[in-house]
């Protein structure tokens, strides 16, 4: 919802609601990326990014039409997806910091430290970085789509709750004490913080 | 005579051709010049941005910037020549109703630089605080216009 939100400001241009919008966005994108570290088992990095091998297994799997519902967590293709998202989401936020509007009014909040003609170029990296991340969310869409109609396996549900319902013996989900998520998010807003006053 | 009446029209459509090609030309040279002119005028803008938050902004230096606006910002409906529009083949945001509405953008021009020029004495007055305070007055001034005759897709 926020990413539509700063689609649609930014397209509109409504640059003050455009930033507002992005700080509250890199401060989650922060805390995922701590969350890959520190998480629950199925949220670390270590959890869903794996070798070539097991891709290659699983999309060998995939085209045999195999079925196999006792995995939680992404699979070895998802996970790499997810990879790509937060890097390029995370490398859209950064451009975003430089970014300098067409008439030098509303500039991203670390832009003083490159000239206008410099905020610009960056200012046209932060357009085509958008388009390969609308790209890349079309993709993990379609695939969680795919596995919704033609694999009959409900991906959204236990990506809210954290809870699934699987044939298998896997081991369930290993939550982390809430302890962290506060520590977690308190890191993530004050990295903003800090950020955003320059 | 036929053939000397065909030669004269191919003669003349050839001159034709040359004289629009030199006038295409021309006109991407004064949108070039247009387009630049306009980023001096994002930078001084920025400039004066970049200035306001700084922990102590420099008066002078606001000044300098606030000189370079009131400066450029009369002279911005010269930079529009009819022809220089979207119809010229080049890429430029500049869009037609600058031409079709010939009133209302000398209207929102001459605003402009109304405000530049109450902005550069009030720079010159040396007051950060009240210099602050008209910044949003000059840039809404820009806003005004860009909206109404600046086109949205890149170009």
């Amino acid at each position: 919802m926020l990413f539509a939100a700063l689609w649609w400001t930014g397209e509109t241009e409504q640059l003050d609601l455009h930033r507002d919008a992005g700080f509250i966005l890199l401060g989650m994108v922060i805390f995922r990326l701590i969350w890959g570290v520190v998480g629950g088992s199925t949220a670390r990095f270590s959890d869903f990014l794996h070798g070539p091998r097991a891709i290659g297994a699983y999309a060998t799997d995939l085209i045999r039409g195999r079925i196999d519902r006792s995995v939680i967590g992404h699979n070895p293709l998802g996970g790499w997806s997810v990879a790509a998202m937060l890097a390029l989401l995370a490398a859209e936020l950064t451009l975003g910091l430089f970014t300098v509007d067409i008439d030098g009014d509303q500039p991203g909040p670390l832009a003083r430290l490159i000239s206008y003609d410099q905020g610009r170029t960056v200012a046209q990296w932060h357009q085509w970085v958008f388009n390969g991340l609308l790209a890349l969310i079309g993709l993990h869409l379609a695939a969680i789509a795919f596995h919704a109609v033609v694999k009959r396996d409900n991906l959204i549900g236990p990506m809210l709750t954290g809870a699934k319902r699987h044939a298998g013996d896997a081991a369930p989900m290993r939550p982390a004490p809430m302890w962290r998520l506060a520590v977690a998010v308190l890191v993530s807003a004050a990295i903003v913080w800090l950020i955003v006053r320059g | 005579m036929r053939t000397k009446a065909t030669l004269t029209a191919a003669a003349v459509a050839l001159a034709l051709g040359a004289a629009g090609a030199a006038l295409a030309a021309d006109m991407a040279g004064v949108i070039q010049a247009r387009q630049t002119h306009y980023k001096a005028i994002g930078a001084a803008s920025k400039g004066i941005y970049d200035e306001l938050n700084k922990p102590t902004p420099q008066a002078s230096v606001i000044q300098g910037y606030a000189h370079q606006l009131d400066t450029l910002a009369p002279q911005i409906p010269s930079w529009f020549p009819v022809g220089s529009g979207p119809e010229a083949g080049v890429k430029t945001k500049a869009k037609a109703e600058i031409w079709s509405q010939p009133a209302a953008f000398k209207t929102a021009a001459d605003s402009f630089a109304v405000a530049a020029h109450h902005f550069a004495a009030t720079a010159a007055g040396g007051d950060i605080g009240a210099i602050r305070a008209e910044y949003p007055t000059l840039t809404k001034a820009c806003g005004s216009c860009h909206t109404q005759f600046r086109a949205k897709a890149p170009g």
